[in-house]
């Protein structure tokens, strides 16, 4: 019997994740509509914690997973397609954040569910979490989708990107990014440039995090060092995407997470951190790379770029997962490259070459204001508002010169000269918070030459 | 011919052959797409398929007869949902229980027992159709509805996903206030219901009883008919006491389900009962829920109880009660306000609806510098007065939670407000165009902007950026005549404490209006001026040593300023009084008369209780007593400066009442004598005099300003006028092209105030010198007439102060400028297309320009000698030295800077509140040049 069969028994499997501190998770719920049964749960993933916010019975995870699913007999979705429900249930106290998708389960298409419950005192937490949640759990459905195909187990597919979100839900629980920094914390309180950190580092570290629409990681020996230059990145970031932020962890680093803006990380013993190039790559936007104790900054291509890099990736590597000619052939955890057609440029980080204007008269200014009055913090606030009514500014421009994108964009030019962009790094920056405003501006403005060039060079390495 | 190439494009696959499909290729529904835009795909284009124009509100109900079915969108306009099938997307939201709570009769339990339910909130989507929702689940009582309930839905539907989660908490917190309302109103017609139950109920049970007794004696207690009629009773009085026990658990709803609510539209429920009613209208603590009540028992007949009759109509015989039945009409009609106060704020584009939120927050850390060019929000002047009074150096930077706040129409907040007026409520509505004509003034200095019908197509734009576009969306809802509860007065105190203050210095009480002054309260608290303008550092020009005189004279005026000399104070004309013989600068004494007289916002300030729609007009004008007696309080006021009293004060000893009103009364006259063309653009105009400015009327400015600068190759010099603080008069014959041309301009200018006071659009009478301080851009009517020349005369009496812009010669005049700011902000060679898209440049340039300001203002070692042997020339010429070589800028840019710095130098010092000392003069000896097309 393929071990796609729910298991006989009306007892639910369980599997206990242990996890380090408070979790907020309740549980994770796998459900489908079972043609003859209904909605029916088949595995529940609870946190084995040492602080445990709130107990639920199994009996009530049902209750609840099914819930999820009632609605969805009337399901009209294309196939593929993984649609997201989120539930606030107050009368429950719990919030639900489903993933619904088809699937095929002993040779039926099934609607299912993967669930995570969380208490509902946890909302304004995992808000701001919800998209890294939603995506990190929609990519390994699309794996565990080609399991079920193959008739293979989806359960540890899913555990393997469930208990990493636990980890991660976690470890924002005691290591998250404040809403409100307090400026002291942080390099720009320094008397005078340059009195913590390298004037040209600094510059470097804050053009290239904006550059990257505000993905950084900073690595580093020292833990302070770099939760200083975490929470200084983290000035130039909304208060949501700060909550989205995580500090480096004294003790041991966390592992790196895909999907955060800025994460700090501890090196280890050895004095070296090991970047997961998978993660990196499925980071929703380029990361720059910001290394505290030799002071370098390396960042990853521009947004459109990455994107077409990360879809590459991610095609290859399901295309790895259908080929797999047996369970074992292929486990979840390993990392794959089968695909012949396709080789990862491993060298994804490169030098920052876009120098700019903005940050550099930014961090010459703000450093004439006297620390510790306030003024630094009004004229931080001052230069934020100027981004982001440029990038809203950009935006428009491009609105109205391709009538909401009917037609394409030929006047990069002329967009420079009449915004002020003519500094590259200026327009990378502005460029980059656009992107987070409207997303996929990159590709629509830059994609079409970077396409061609790309297919291009494909086409001269098959011969 | 046809080639090959034409045919190739007719092949397909015959069925014959189908193509070979490789099994190990991944089939494209286990993939991802490659390209994230593919086709015609774009990042605009997430819309594309759904199957309505634009976001709209959906409420639905689970009926037990029907199931899940519409029942209203918000807008109600069958276009907004297009081809959307409403009962399918019904059915999908209300197919599930989420609520899952139990009504009816508990095992144990007697009697049913009404469970009150917590709304549940879920975000869901469908694909295939384009559509996502909020949906908000919420169940109302019912007395005829299968375990009292019914089940409701108000969904928020978007075609874009992300806009839903993004702003989910802001979405959440509006729905829960629209459902407590609808709640609140829905326990009170539940309980009103149960009431006249219960009267129907006892009146049956007495025709019972009497009828048992009837049959009793007729037939004796055991016959058929009499244990009937004992059954029957017997159940009438268990029917009895499960009512009551309804009416005392609806009457009796828990407090804590209230506590967490920001929302309260009333105390308790409580039942219309006559006797309470009563009770009620006695009573000075009734609350609005009372007052609503006792409107509505007013409005109708005392109950007739019936008789009920012993079974009761089948289920699907029935008719079940409308939304609108369900809750009390007030509740009603708030809620669906509050709908579409939340249809209008979430209209738009996700980026531009969140970029707002930010700007938001990042304007509340920097209100030193929000005065110059941002628009006026209600709670910056509060919010600073607070830090001013409180003592600290810089306003804290303390990121406040973002908020929804929509454009210049009422705030969610002010609906608390709104919730007392029901007895405004009651009466027929008046609409806001009505309002707006109402309250058209005869010429209104904020009457910058034209209508642009350039910019009909971007209306979507506009309708994402400001939510005050939908005509649905109510106005200020100060309860009109109402007699308030001393309760709900405080509140609205707390609310508008202007409006208050108004009121309480009024002999006209609101209460005591009549009907055709009503609207005087809510006019009176929507002018009330709050604006948190610095003073006017003026920076007038002179030419030549010949009216050094003058200028001495100016400084006496106006010297009270710490940066005076003392020689300056000692010679202070003010205290004689004399100023007016002094031939050189008598137009300045005269003046100062006029500086002393109230602005149209002090007029109505003053008297509340007329409807003053003047803008502020020369003394020459007025009758020469009263400018006696403004003479004696100017003066008085002139040697007092710790009186404090600004231009825009009212000075409660000089100026009463009585006199303001006589004063505006002439006022009136005047200026409707001397300029009879004044309202000939009134219609075009967006505007309403005493409504604060707004970004989407500068938004609209942003076309003519686009114009401008592309038709007037010395714009950059006007520009420069402007932001360098010299007044720039726009004279022309024709008053449309003036108008045009001050609303281009209006963008420009720094300090705009709130209502715009800086800017007089349209003038048709000569302007005096301290007009120039409070007017920085004025549009002047050419005449030729007596007046007309006058006018002429004073423009060459002023004309080295001023910079002059004829429209009808296409002429400037003005000192040069050779700077570099202003020509990225106004290059005629620019390619945007839109006046929105320049306006947001714009903007940008300004912010940058005040973040040069500020770091100006506030860098240390920059103002104060470093050493004591260090004087004053040293410190300028580092200043200078900062401009030029730090900051980069050259003699005019600096100036740009220097004049911003001292406005916010000015704001800082005297705080955003009206007790501003007098503005300062100073001089620059700059020749002006003639610039023509």
């Amino acid at each position: 019997m393929s071990a796609g069969c729910p298991p006989q028994s009306p007892a639910v499997a369980k599997t206990e994740v242990p996890v380090e501190g408070e979790c907020p998770l309740l549980a994770a719920t796998f459900a489908y509509w079972d043609n003859i049964l209904g909605p029916r749960v088949r595995h529940i993933w609870a946190p084995k914690s040492e602080q445990p916010l709130l107990l639920l019975s199994d009996g009530e995870i049902t209750f609840l997973a099914n819930h999820t699913l009632n609605g969805e007999i009337l399901r009209s979705a294309e196939c593929g397609a993984v649609d997201v429900k989120f539930f606030v249930l107050a009368e429950k106290g719990v919030i639900i954040v489903s993933l619904i998708f088809d699937g095929e389960l002993k040779g039926d298409k099934n609607t299912c569910a993967l669930s995570i419950i969380l208490p509902q005192t946890e909302l304004a937490f995992y808000l701001p979490l919800h998209t890294v949640c939603v995506e990190r759990l929609k990519h390994i459905i699309r794996k565990g989708r080609i399991w079920m195909q193959k008739g293979y187990n989806i359960i540890s597919v899913l555990t393997s990107e469930i208990v990493p979100i636990m980890e991660l839900l976690s470890s924002m629980k005691t290591h998250s990014v404040p809403e409100d920094i307090d400026i002291k914390d942080t390099v720009l309180n320094d008397d005078d440039i340059g009195d913590s950190c390298h004037e040209d580092f600094l510059h470097k570290a804050i053009s290239s995090h904006l550059q990257t629409c505000g993905c950084s990681m900073v690595v580093g020996s020292n833990p302070d060092k770099v939760n200083k230059i975490v929470r200084t990145l983290c000035l130039f970031l909304t208060p949501a995407e700060r909550k989205c932020s995580r500090l480096c962890r004294a003790e041991s680093s966390f592992r790196y997470d895909t999907g955060l803006f800025v994460q700090g990380l501890l090196k280890d013993s050895t004095g070296s951190f090991v970047l997961p190039f998978r993660q990196v790559l499925y980071s929703p936007y380029p990361t720059t790379h910001i290394d505290v104790d030799v002071n370098t900054v390396k960042q990853m291509a521009p947004c459109h770029e990455h994107t077409y890099n990360q879809r590459r990736y991610m095609r290859s590597e399901l295309s790895a997962l259908w080929k797999a000619a047996s369970e074992e052939d292929v486990g979840p955890d390993t990392v794959i490259h089968t695909d012949e057609n396709f080789t990862p440029d491993l060298n994804v980080f490169q030098d920052v070459m876009h120098k700019d204007t903005l940050v550099k008269s930014f961090l010459d200014e703000v450093f004439l204001l006297r620390p510790g009055l306030g003024l630094r913090s009004t004229f931080l606030a001052q230069f934020l508002l100027l981004l982001h009514r440029r990038a809203l500014t950009l935006l428009k421009y491009i609105e109205d010169e391709t009538q909401k994108g009917k037609k394409p964009f030929r006047s990069l030019r002329s967009l420079k000269t009449d915004l002020d962009l003519t500094v590259e790094g200026d327009l990378n920056i502005v460029m980059a918070l656009a992107e987070k405003l409207k997303a996929g501006l990159h590709s629509f403005v830059f994609g079409k030459p970077f396409y061609t060039s790309v297919q291009e060079r494909d086409v001269l390495m098959s011969f | 011919m046809i080639g090959s190439p034409d045919l190739v494009a007719f092949t397909k696959d015959d069925d014959f052959g189908e193509a070979y499909v490789d099994p190990c290729l991944l089939p494209e529904e286990f993939s991802v797409p490659l390209f994230t835009h593919v086709g015609n795909s774009n990042p605009w284009s997430k819309t594309s398929y759904a199957k309505f124009s634009k976001d709209f509100i959906l409420i639905s109900e689970f009926s037990e007869q029907v199931g899940p079915q519409p029942l209203l969108t918000i807008p109600d306009e069958s276009k907004v949902c297009g081809t959307f099938d409403l009962n399918y997307f019904s059915l999908r939201i209300m197919s599930v229980d989420y609520q899952a709570s139990f009504v009816g009769h508990p095992p144990g339990s007697n009697y049913p027992k009404l469970n009150f339910v917590e709304d549940s909130k879920v975000v869901l989507g469908d694909s295939k159709e384009g559509a996502f929702a909020y949906v908000h689940h919420l169940t109302l009582y019912d007395l005829e509805a299968r375990g009292f309930v019914r089940p409701f839905c108000m969904a928020y539907i978007s075609a874009d996903e992300r806009k839903i989660m993004q702003q989910f908490q802001e979405l959440s917190s509006e729905f829960s206030k629209a459902s407590e309302c609808l709640k609140a109103g829905n326990r009170k017609a539940f309980a009103n219901e149960l009431v006249k139950k219960l009267k129907d109920l006892e009146y049956t049970r007495t025709v019972l009883h009497k009828e048992t007794e009837l049959q009793k004696k007729n037939s004796g207690c055991y016959s058929t008919q009499a244990i009937e009629k004992a059954n029957e009773l017997a159940n009438v009085e268990k029917s009895i006491y499960e009512h009551k026990d309804l009416l005392r658990q609806i009457t009796s709803y828990p407090n804590r389900k209230r506590k967490d609510c920001e929302f309260l539209p009333y105390d308790s429920v409580k039942p219309s009962d006559s006797s309470e009613v009563e009770q009620k209208s006695t009573s000075n603590e009734s609350n609005p829920e009372d007052q609503s009540e006792i409107i509505s028992s007013k409005r109708r007949p005392s109950y007739t109880p019936q008789l009920i009759k012993g079974k009761s109509a089948k289920c699907f015989d029935k008719r079940l009660k409308t939304l609108e039945e369900l809750c009390d009409f007030y509740f009603f009609h708030q809620t669906m306000d509050q709908l579409r106060l939340i249809e209008s704020t979430f209209r738009g584009d996700l980026c531009y609806i969140y970029t707002k939120q930010i700007d938001q927050a990042l304007l509340k850390k920097q209100k030193i510098t929000n005065f110059l060019f941002e628009e006026y929000k209600d709670w910056e002047e509060e919010e600073a007065l607070k830090e001013f009074c409180g003592g600290d150096l810089i306003p804290t930077d303390n990121l406040p939670p973002i908020s929804i706040v929509p454009d210049d129409t009422e705030t969610l907040e002010s609906h608390t407000s709104c919730m007392e007026g029901v007895h405004s409520k009651m009466e027929p509505e008046t609409s806001e165009e009505g309002l707006q004509e109402a309250e058209l003034t005869e010429s209104s200095p904020c009457d910058l902007t034209q209508e642009n019908s350039d910019e009909g197509a971007d209306a979507e734009m506009k309708g994402s950026l400001s939510s005050a576009e939908s005509g649905e969306v109510t106005g200020p809802e100060t309860p009109l005549h109402v007699e308030r509860p001393p309760e709900s007065s405080a509140s609205s105190a707390d609310l508008q404490p202007q409006c208050a203050e108004v009121a309480g210095g009024n002999t006209v009480s609101a209460s005591d209006s009549s009907d055709d002054n009503a609207e005087v309260p809510s006019a009176a608290c929507s002018v009330v001026p709050e604006c948190p303008r610095a003073s006017y550092q003026s920076a007038i020009y002179e030419e030549g040593p010949s009216v050094k005189v003058c200028t001495d004279v100016a400084h006496k005026l106006e010297s009270p300023v710490p940066t005076q000399s003392k020689e300056v104070k000692d010679n202070g004309v003010l205290k004689t009084g004399t100023v007016v013989q002094v031939d050189a600068a008598c137009c300045m004494g005269q003046e100062r008369l006029v500086y002393e007289e109230p602005s149209p916002e002090l007029a109505q300030e003053g008297c509340a209780d007329a409807v003053v729609k003047q803008e502020p007009q020369s003394c020459l004008q007025r009758d020469s007593t009263l400018q006696a007696d403004l003479t004696l309080g100017a003066t008085a006021l002139a040697e007092g400066p710790s009186t404090g009293l600004s231009p825009f004060e009212p000075n409660p000893d000089s100026l009463s009442d009585e006199m303001s009103r006589m004063y505006l009364d002439d006022v009136s006259d005047s200026a409707s004598f001397m300029s009879t063309s004044t309202n000939s653009d009134r219609t075009s105009s967006p505007f309403l005099y005493g409504n604060p400015l707004t970004v989407k009327q500068k938004k609209r400015a942003g076309q003519n300003a686009l114009r401008f600068i592309r038709q007037y190759p010395f714009a950059q010099q006007a520009i420069f006028c402007l932001l360098s603080g010299r007044t720039l008069v726009v004279l022309g014959v024709d008053e449309r092209t003036v108008r045009k041309l001050v609303n281009a301009l209006s963008i420009f200018v720094p300090n705009l105030g709130k209502y715009g006071e800086t800017v007089q659009p349209w003038l048709s009478s000569p302007f005096q010198l301290t007009d120039l301080q409070n007017w920085k851009l004025i549009g002047l009517h050419r005449m030729a007439s007596p007046t007309g020349s006058s006018m002429l005369h004073s423009l060459n009496r002023y004309s080295r102060y001023i910079s002059i812009l004829d429209t009808d010669q296409k002429t400037l005049r003005c000192p040069p400028y050779r700077g570099a700011l202003i020509g990225r902000m106004a290059d005629h060679r620019t390619q945007i297309k839109r006046g929105s898209t320049y306006f947001m440049h714009v903007q940008c340039m300004l912010t940058q320009l005040c973040s040069k300001a500020f770091l100006y203002t506030f860098c240390h070692h920059l103002h104060l000698p470093i050493s004591p042997s260090e004087d004053q020339v040293s410190v300028a010429s580092r200043r200078t030295a900062f401009l030029q070589q730090h900051l980069g800028f050259n003699e005019e840019d600096s100036k740009m800077v220097q004049f911003l710095s001292e406005l916010i130098k000015h704001y800082y010092l005297q705080g955003p509140s009206r007790m501003v000392s007098p503005p300062v003069f100073c001089f620059s000896y700059i020749p002006s040049f003639l610039y023509k097309i």
